[in-house]
């Protein structure tokens, strides 16, 4: 994955260079040795601090809010996951296309920093990471170490739609096929074969523990409200009360929220310090909306409407 | 000082024993996650653990509290104050988070505002710390003075050693509880059992891989509010959640509101804040004195570097590494405590 750093390197330098951009957001190396942390590069000299590899997980396309009323232009480097958000923002008029430079890297999974950390010594120093098809080897100071992509990647990154970006100025590195090491909505499936009061006991369980940090509606893409209802004081929709009920209220109403916009990029599941499996609260609605609607997955091609923004003389309605 | 054993297999019968006697507050499993929690039985602790995802803080801070209850009955009010809190026992925390809540202490037990929500609960807990066994990659209470191994703040510290815990008896309270239970605990060989733990201290001590220097990084930040240090990557990367500040031990900031049912009944609570939210500044009229993350970020450092030193003359931080494992962008304040230290080196 050397060379793919060292590509993304001179992409971003020769963007600055040339005055094509004023701010690259790429992947630095972290402080964990597998972990990486967003990097804001203003300057050709600055590029040495951009790297890539299995530990990329973030999805910087949400920064791109941040510097959407910003003077110059904003290169963002994005996976195929990330890509799917860059599209939502531009078809939700959230950033324009001509502000922005994508820079996209075929994606071939990214690890869980975690599992990965567990089996490293601590004080070893990252050298390098290869993708070997079905699994990543990380070199380190202390030795060589084969995580296998079905044991230690994401979730999300098993039953992966777009490894390759589906929108890029540029693209670094070869198209990567398509791989599923898993059924795409087979946790959702397995849930949804649970009774009523089942189901109810599994989603208590996962709300009671709800910190209510937000971090899963700041990290996600698609959260783009200037005020959103959950900050608002007055009237307080949902109290700061930590309680089953509001929890609740809290998670059924962000997933209400970004359906059919949702880009499925897992972030809100990764971010979530009390492991709640966010995610297959979206994923259910992605899968209703697939089973119902043919739709496809948000932000995979640009000028879809959302499912909740479109009406369709077709659209089954034998709920009425 | 004085010193105690229990035999691993008399560990749950002392719980058991605690749990019957007092609220047992230990840690527990709940899937992937660890976190303190009311135990009934023994069998519910979960102490094969490095550092539990949330502190014990909310045993004397609970995330959510009753301050009273209310009721309007058309020309008068009717409040209703929660119950005293109960004989509780915080087992299992480690040092770490038993320091956190001496650096809590003075803040809600201070001379000027006496908090009683909060003194009751202290008063009425005795605490029990569990040395670590392991040191993660993202500990450092070596930086401010603690260790895996250290009871300060502990009414009984725990180490496990073989089979066996020796126990240290820090407080009278302590003494009490051991008094109390003296079936479970035994005497023989405690002087064995001290030189391994101070083993087992200086063998842990050697294995922190965070190195951490504070020199001059209170002077820096003392000398320049609006040093250009803020104006670089850390707020920039910080998506404004408050998962740093919520699992945090020694974050304490709280909102009160009223939660109303009806108009006419409801609960006055109070409930954790965090400096990280846009809203935790915002003034009636509309002004936010932390309009960005720039501000909010600056002063949550400021907070556990600087100002709870004035104001108590104690550090913010333990160094229980959480905020660094859970942030979902690597923010870590021993890269920031790095950064202001090579700051003030070449100011």
């Amino acid at each position: 994955m050397m060379n793919l750093t060292k590509q993304i390197r001179e992409q971003a330098k020769k963007l600055l260079e040339e005055k094509k951009v004023d701010l690259v957001i790429g992947f630095g190396q972290g402080t964990e040795l597998a972990r990486t942390t967003p990097v804001f590069i203003d300057s050709p000299e600055g590029v040495s601090a951009l790297t890539w590899g299995p530990f990329c997980a973030n999805n910087l396309a949400k920064y791109l809010i941040d510097y959407k009323n910003a003077p110059g232009n904003v290169a963002v480097v994005v996976k195929g996951c990330d890509s799917r958000s860059v599209i939502r923002l531009l078809d939700d008029n959230q950033i324009s296309r001509d502000k922005i430079v994508v820079i996209g890297v075929p994606c071939a999974g990214q690890l869980e920093w975690q599992k990965v950390a567990d089996e490293i010594k601590p004080d070893a120093a990252l050298k390098e990471t290869v993708d070997n098809g079905d699994s990543f080897v990380v070199k380190t100071s202390t030795g060589d170490h084969t995580f296998n992509k079905k044991d230690y990647m994401l979730h999300r990154c098993l039953v992966c739609e777009n490894p390759n970006p589906v929108i890029a100025d540029f693209t670094i590195g070869e198209e990567l096929p398509v791989k599923n090491y898993a059924e795409r909505f087979a946790e959702v499936e397995e849930l949804e074969q649970l009774g009523l009061e089942e189901k109810s006991a599994y989603w208590d369980k996962q709300f009671s523990r709800c910190l209510r940090c937000y971090a899963c509606r700041n990290v996600c893409s698609v959260c783009t409200c200037a005020l959103c209802v959950f900050d608002q004081m007055k009237p307080m929709w949902v109290s700061k009360r930590t309680n089953l009920s509001e929890n609740t209220v809290f998670h059924i109403t962000r997933a209400f929220h970004v359906a059919g916009r949702c880009v499925d990029c897992g972030e809100c599941d990764r971010v979530c310090p009390m492991d709640i499996p966010i995610r297959k609260l979206n994923q259910k609605i992605h899968k209703d909306l697939k089973d119902l609607f043919d739709s496809p997955t948000p932000g995979s091609k640009q000028g879809l409407l959302s499912a909740l923004g479109e009406f369709s003389l077709g659209d089954p309605e034998e709920f009425m | 000082m004085k010193a105690k054993i229990v035999n691993k297999g008399q560990l749950s019968g002392l719980l058991d024993k605690l749990a019957k006697d007092y609220d047992l507050v230990a840690p527990v499993k709940e899937e992937t996650i660890t976190l303190f929690k009311k135990i009934s039985s023994a069998q519910d602790a979960f102490l094969d653990y490095t550092n539990s995802d949330v502190s014990p803080k909310g045993c004397f801070l609970p995330q959510s509290e009753k301050i009273f209850s209310y009721t309007y009955t058309g020309d008068s009010l009717e409040i209703v104050k929660p119950e005293s809190a109960k004989k509780t026992v915080l087992f299992g925390a480690r040092p770490c988070d038993i320091k956190a809540i001496t650096t809590l202490d003075p803040v809600f037990e201070g001379e000027k505002f006496g908090d009683e929500f909060y003194s009751s609960k202290r008063e009425n807990t005795v605490i029990i710390g569990l040395s670590c066994s392991k040191v993660l990659s993202t500990c450092f209470c070596y930086a401010f003075g603690g260790g895996p191994c250290d009871g300060t703040g502990s009414d009984l510290l725990f180490t496990e050693i073989g089979d066996k815990y020796y126990v240290e008896i820090n407080t009278d309270k302590g003494q009490a509880l051991v008094d109390a239970n003296s079936q479970f605990f035994s005497s023989e060989n405690t002087d064995q059992l001290a030189k391994d733990k101070e083993e087992l201290a200086k063998k842990l001590a050697g294995e922190f891989v965070k190195k951490v220097d504070l020199t001059g990084v209170k002077e820096l930040l003392d000398s320049d509010f609006e040093l250009a240090y803020w104006d670089e990557d850390p707020y920039k990367k910080c998506i404004g959640c408050g998962t740093c500040t919520y699992v945090c031990p020694t974050c304490h900031c709280f909102d009160i509101f009223d939660f109303t049912t009806g108009d006419i009944t409801g609960d006055r609570i109070r409930c954790w804040d965090s400096c990280m939210y846009p809203e935790y500044t915002l003034m009636a009229g509309g002004h936010n004195p932390r309009p960005t993350r720039k501000e909010r970020i600056r002063n949550r450092f400021m907070h556990k570097l600087k100002y709870h030193l004035d104001r108590y003359n104690m550090v913010g931080c333990v160094g229980c590494g959480r905020c660094i494992r859970k942030c979902p962008v690597n923010i870590d304040i021993t890269k920031i405590i790095n950064d202001l230290k090579e700051v003030a080196q070449n100011a």
